[in-house]
């Protein structure tokens, strides 16, 4: 599904963020990324949301060798991929409805069509009586969680999560683990960014840890 | 209005954007209407002088004949003429009312020797020899003239088609400044929206999906403004129509500032122009911009 090999990233002239990462993610994983703050986490995810381009290695998603994709199919790869962004980057103009049907509509799919299954996702996230709020007058909790929505509304191949339960209580962060779990059983490779170590040990799922630009596998699914 | 066409919010001080492009459209209907009236103008006096010649016969001075005398020899060569359907002599008085706006008329005008006008019609689509009949004019009637009106023609031709191309240069110059200003707003919009356009760009929009979504934006904008703007320009020509009707000269002898129902049915055409001008500026804008993102 996601393949890494000897991947280093700078940005301009400054020093290297990632040295010579190198993994595999397996299609239907379930996989932690920990990690201090600036070991180079967010960096490690933009590259596998085709944010940016690494400076040297070779990626490999979905069995496409990255530097060989033209850039017209570019978009393709991206809606395979649903991301749930730490800082939500939701449209404050939009309401939540409009916000979680935007994958949706982007794949050229029309209203009439998803409508109930964005419906029926937003009350799954304890959002459904929510539908018109624009984001400006909801919690970072509900935020968070329409962010969430958006990210899995298309059922993309690969979910990436930056922090996804870092402005909800334990309860819902547990009930979106769970969504996590669903999406996962249905064949989403999963890799979740996080601080949580309460998450991490409720989900007994692969535990990968950047330090210092270098990922250090710490423990398999099954331990 | 559907999902696509409000993904980009309206742009804080689009107000001041929709001004320009009003007064561009402004500017650019009275430039269309002015080289619509000016190929009317220009059509009226060819088609008004073409098709006919004037004989002036100016009191004797070259021959013992009289004037009527000459008149009466003029007449009958050009009654005798194949090709001159009809000849007729103009009337002292119309001729004085020609002369009044250059010369007035006090009772000096009436002690100057003013020339006779004989006017003469030719056949449509006959053959004229000018020369030939200007010899057997100044045989017959040595003080007359003979103007085909080639020369005053062919300056009212070079005027019109001056005014004419004028109106169209600064019409191409005023749709170079919408298409800059348009461009120039779409690429501050593009900024000030970078995050959204990422967002799409991060969730997999096609390029062109987020142009869309700008264009739109920018194409609804320009049409209002423009429309505005054109239906200002007409509303000038209707009150300059309506000056017409009450009496009203603007300038002597140039055209009045007026035009028809199908001319200001031309200026429609303006807020067309300004909203395409805008789609395909904020268009190309945003597939630039997003070119160089990865």
């Amino acid at each position: 599904m996601v393949r890494f090999e000897n991947i280093g990233m700078r940005y301009g002239p400054g020093p290297e963020i990632l040295r010579d990462v190198t993994f595999t993610l397996d299609p239907g994983s379930f996989t932690f990324l920990t990690g201090p703050s600036g070991a180079g986490k967010s960096t490690l995810l933009k590259l596998m949301y085709l944010a940016e381009a690494p400076s040297r290695g070779l990626i490999s998603l979905f069995g496409s060798n990255l530097s060989r994709v033209p850039r017209a199919q570019l978009p393709a790869l991206r809606r395979r991929i649903g991301v749930v962004f730490q800082d939500f980057r939701l449209l404050d103009h939009l309401s939540a409805f409009d916000n979680v049907a935007l994958p949706l509509r982007i794949a050229g799919r029309e209203a009439t069509n998803y409508q109930r299954d964005v419906e029926e996702l937003l009350s799954w996230v304890g959002l459904g009586n929510r539908l018109s709020a624009r984001p400006t007058t909801l919690s970072g909790g509900e935020q968070q969680r329409i962010a969430i929505a958006r990210a899995v509304v298309a059922r993309p191949d690969l979910l990436l999560a930056d922090e996804p339960t870092g402005n909800v209580d334990p309860d819902m962060g547990q009930r979106l683990i769970r969504l996590f779990e669903e999406l996962n059983k249905l064949g989403t490779t999963v890799l979740i960014a996080t601080h949580d170590r309460s998450l991490i040990e409720s989900a007994r799922a692969r535990e990968m840890r950047l330090v210092e630009g270098r990922v250090i596998e710490l423990r398999s699914p099954i331990s | 209005m559907n999902l696509n066409t409000r993904i980009m919010p309206r742009d804080r001080g689009a107000g001041s954007l929709d001004v320009v492009i009003a007064v561009m459209a402004f500017l650019a209907a009275l430039a269309l209407g002015a080289s619509l009236i000016a190929e009317r103008a220009a059509t009226t006096w060819r088609t008004g002088l073409a098709g006919r010649i004037t004989v002036q016969v100016s009191p004797p001075e070259k021959s013992h004949a009289s004037l009527d005398q000459q008149i009466e020899a003029a007449l009958s060569v050009l009654r005798k003429t194949p090709g001159i359907a009809h000849a007729s002599l103009v009337s002292e008085e119309d001729t004085l009312m020609l002369i009044k706006p250059w010369l007035g008329s006090d009772a000096l005008v009436a002690d100057l020797p003013i020339p006779r006008l004989i006017d003469a019609e030719i056949t449509p689509g006959a053959s004229l020899d000018v020369m030939s009949l200007r010899g057997r004019l100044k045989t017959a009637a040595p003080d007359s003239f003979l103007d085909d009106h080639t020369r005053w023609l062919s300056r009212l031709r070079s005027l019109a088609e001056g005014i004419t191309w004028s109106a169209y240069g600064i019409l191409a110059l005023i749709a170079l400044a919408t298409a800059a200003t348009v461009s120039f707003a779409t690429r501050a919009g593009l900024h000030a929206h970078r995050e959204i356009v990422e967002l799409l760009h991060q969730i997999g929009a096609h390029s062109g999906f987020i142009a869309h979504a700008f264009e739109w934006h920018y194409f609804v904008a320009a049409f209002i403004a423009g429309a505005i703007g054109a239906g200002l320009a007409a509303l000038l020509y209707v009150a300059g129509t309506g000056a017409e009707l009450a009496g009203f000269e603007a300038v002597p002898f140039l055209p009045p500032i007026t035009l028809h129902l199908s001319e200001l049915a031309w200026l429609l055409t303006v807020p067309v122009a300004a909203s395409w001008i805008a789609l395909l500026t904020a268009r190309l804008s945003v597939l630039g911009a997003l070119s160089r993102v990865y």
